[in-house]
């Protein structure tokens, strides 16, 4: 995964550009594409260890490319741009190994974070890994690889190292809601607010889920409550990972 | 008193009517000629033409005599401008803004200008179930955080004939005021609720379901 | 993109807005313009690397959404002073933004501002001075060359 190309899809020149220029102190090789066409071209030639995907585009939407990529190439990073109020459909985003979203407008710092971030996960080992923030990067890189038991356990140790934190019931009850069990999934978003009835992300799976049309994205959390700037209620959620 | 009023159209008509019956001196800017001819005619306050926020206007309209200026214009941004430029510059002593937007409620309020919000106002009604027919609402006070709800008894409530102190009701609520017979009684510990009593409730919103239901003992 | 640049939002896109957000992002600043009427962003240059909110800034959820928190600098610059004053006063107020810059076009409004803290910029007295300064430079040369 070290020295591999990050790979930038979207259609508009100025979101390349802001993401290129962001990402350039990364030190890794970065391309772009402007449509799903030519990343599917490109990724056939290239090796990429991350690849920041703007789900609205012309031609091929963001997420049939999203399919492609999970099918032929399962180990790639995705980080999906979204705007905002953007309806998309949630579970199948997750289902397709899509843990981090960042909104429109981001700045260069929240990109680059997120991206070291995604790329610092993989080097986690489950072995050794004990404390609350490294166990919730870990169901993470769980749920891209498809793994949802073991993304549930290594939630669970999350709860038990710090069992304060709403992050990590939100991310159960994605989980649960994934399996289909809405009943449960709703019981842990409830016990996120309880916990911290401010958290945002949690506010917006419950209001998706319950909500009759199941549209929006189930909102996997963002790392720094104060900087939390979401949505609302209804339509397309987002989040944004830093 | 005197009051200015910068706005247009029903809200700002019926408002000055009423201003004026009640006997204040009213003065009204507004922006559209023949809305200004319009009101001239039909209303006794005197009508400036001009942008209520300019204060060239503010001026002329008599502001710096003014005891109340009122913006309620559909421009949330006019109107805060507006009561800062009168409270500023003319020292009005009390300035009102409309904002229509809910969120500029506290915005407004933090930049120091008295705020209020019909779409709150209208929507807390609804929120507050005034659905049930004892049940009339009263302004949400402090943003929405605190409902204060004016309730009549009937013989079916579950607590008519009891004693305050002995009244089981959720946390956070409180029986403010009983109005019986027309008369007002702040209530005690001792004091028996009776049909026909209007009660003035204050609750917190998480606990307003609840304690209506303890009331009423209907679900809302 | 340069370690110090800084996180710019602009709102409006008009002559000045433009001209600013074309500037700042081509020295390399992160930008987000926000405008009401998006036919205003043709005003962009075509290598503008920045991001555009087509929304009005006198919403709150707008500003949330542009991150105001997190912004170095917020400049007003729509044709409305109210406007203008409203959402710098709230970058200021509410979002802590640092560097707050609003153009108000009436100089009454701005000496008002200007005491509450607010930094405007006011065309109509800028273009005064200048224009002023330019007569009397003129009538001076004009009177030296006389002599």
């Amino acid at each position: 995964m070290e020295n591999k190309a990050i790979l930038i899809v979207d259609d508009e020149k100025n979101i390349r550009l802001t993401l290129y220029q962001a990402l350039e102190s990364l030190n890794l090789p970065i391309q772009t594409a402007v449509n799903g066409e030519e990343a599917l071209q490109k990724l056939a030639g290239n090796k990429y260890s991350l690849m920041l995907l703007d789900l609205k585009m012309p031609g091929m939407s963001g997420m049939q490319l999203l399919r492609k990529v999970r099918e032929k190439w399962p180990k790639i990073r995705v980080i999906i741009i979204t705007a905002h109020g953007t309806i998309e459909s949630a579970v199948e985003a997750l289902k397709l190994g899509a843990v981090d979203f960042i909104q429109k407008p981001f700045t260069p710092v929240e990109i680059r974070e997120l991206a070291t971030k995604v790329l610092e996960r993989e080097k986690l080992d489950g072995e050794n890994v004990a404390d609350y923030r490294s166990l919730i990067e870990l169901a993470k890189r769980n749920i891209t690889d498809g793994w949802y038991d073991d993304a549930a356990k290594m939630t669970q140790k999350a709860i038990s190292a710090d069992s304060g934190q709403p992050e990590a019931y939100n991310l159960l009850g994605a989980l649960l809601e994934i399996k289909g069990d809405i009943p449960n999934a709703l019981k842990y978003y409830r016990t996120a607010i309880n916990i911290d009835a401010t958290y945002k992300p949690a506010w917006a799976n419950l209001d998706r889920a319950t909500s009759s049309r199941k549209f929006g994205k189930i909102n996997l959390g963002i790392e720094t409550p104060e900087k939390a700037d979401v949505e609302k209620t209804g339509h397309g959620d987002k989040d944004g990972e830093k | 008193m005197k009051i200015l009023i910068i706005g247009s159209g029903k809200t700002l008509y019926f408002l000055c009517r009423n201003f004026t019956s009640a006997g204040y001196d009213v003065v009204i800017i507004n922006r559209n000629r023949r809305e200004c001819q319009n009101l001239a005619k039909e209303l006794k306050a005197k009508v400036v033409y001009g942008d209520g926020s300019d204060v060239k206007v503010l001026m002329e309209a008599g502001a710096m005599g003014a005891d109340v200026v009122l913006a309620i214009t559909p421009h949330d941004q006019d109107n805060l401008i507006i009561c800062q430029l009168a409270a500023i510059q003319f020292s009005v002593p009390r300035t009102v803004a409309l904002a229509n937007d809910p969120d500029n409620v506290e915005i407004f309020e933090q930049l120091g200008v008295r705020t209020f919000s019909t779409t709150l106002i209208i929507g807390s009604l609804i929120e507050q179930r005034a659905s049930l027919e004892q049940i009339i609402n009263l302004l949400p006070i402090g943003g929405g955080r605190v409902n204060v709800t004016e309730i009549l008894l009937d013989d079916e409530s579950p607590v008519v004939g009891k004693h305050l102190k002995n009244i089981a009701l959720p946390e956070n609520v409180l029986i403010a005021v009983l109005i019986r017979n027309g008369q007002p009684i702040i209530p005690g510990g001792a004091t028996q609720l009776r049909a026909g009593d209007r009660i003035v409730l204050v609750t917190l919103p998480a606990n307003h379901g609840p304690a209506l239901k303890a009331i009423t003992g209907k679900k809302g | 993109m340069a370690k110090n640049s800084l996180y710019i939002v602009i709102v409006g896109c008009g002559r000045l807005g433009s001209y600013l957000a074309n500037h700042l992002s081509g020295v390399g600043h992160s930008v987000v313009v926000i405008e009401k009427d998006e036919a205003n962003f043709d005003n962009l240059s075509p290598d503008f690397s920045g991001f555009r909110l087509g929304a009005d800034a006198t919403h709150l959820e707008v500003l949330k959404q542009a991150k105001l928190d997190k912004a170095d600098v917020f400049v007003a610059t729509t044709r409305e002073d109210n406007v203008n004053l409203m959402v710098a006063q709230v970058a200021r107020k509410v979002f802590f933004v640092s560097i707050v810059l609003a153009r108000v076009f009436d100089p009454k409004r701005e000496q008002i501002y200007t005491q509450l803290g607010i930094r405007t910029i006011c065309p109509t007295s800028v273009a005064a001075e200048l224009f002023l300064q330019a007569i009397k430079d003129a009538d001076n040369t004009h009177k030296a060359g006389k002599k």
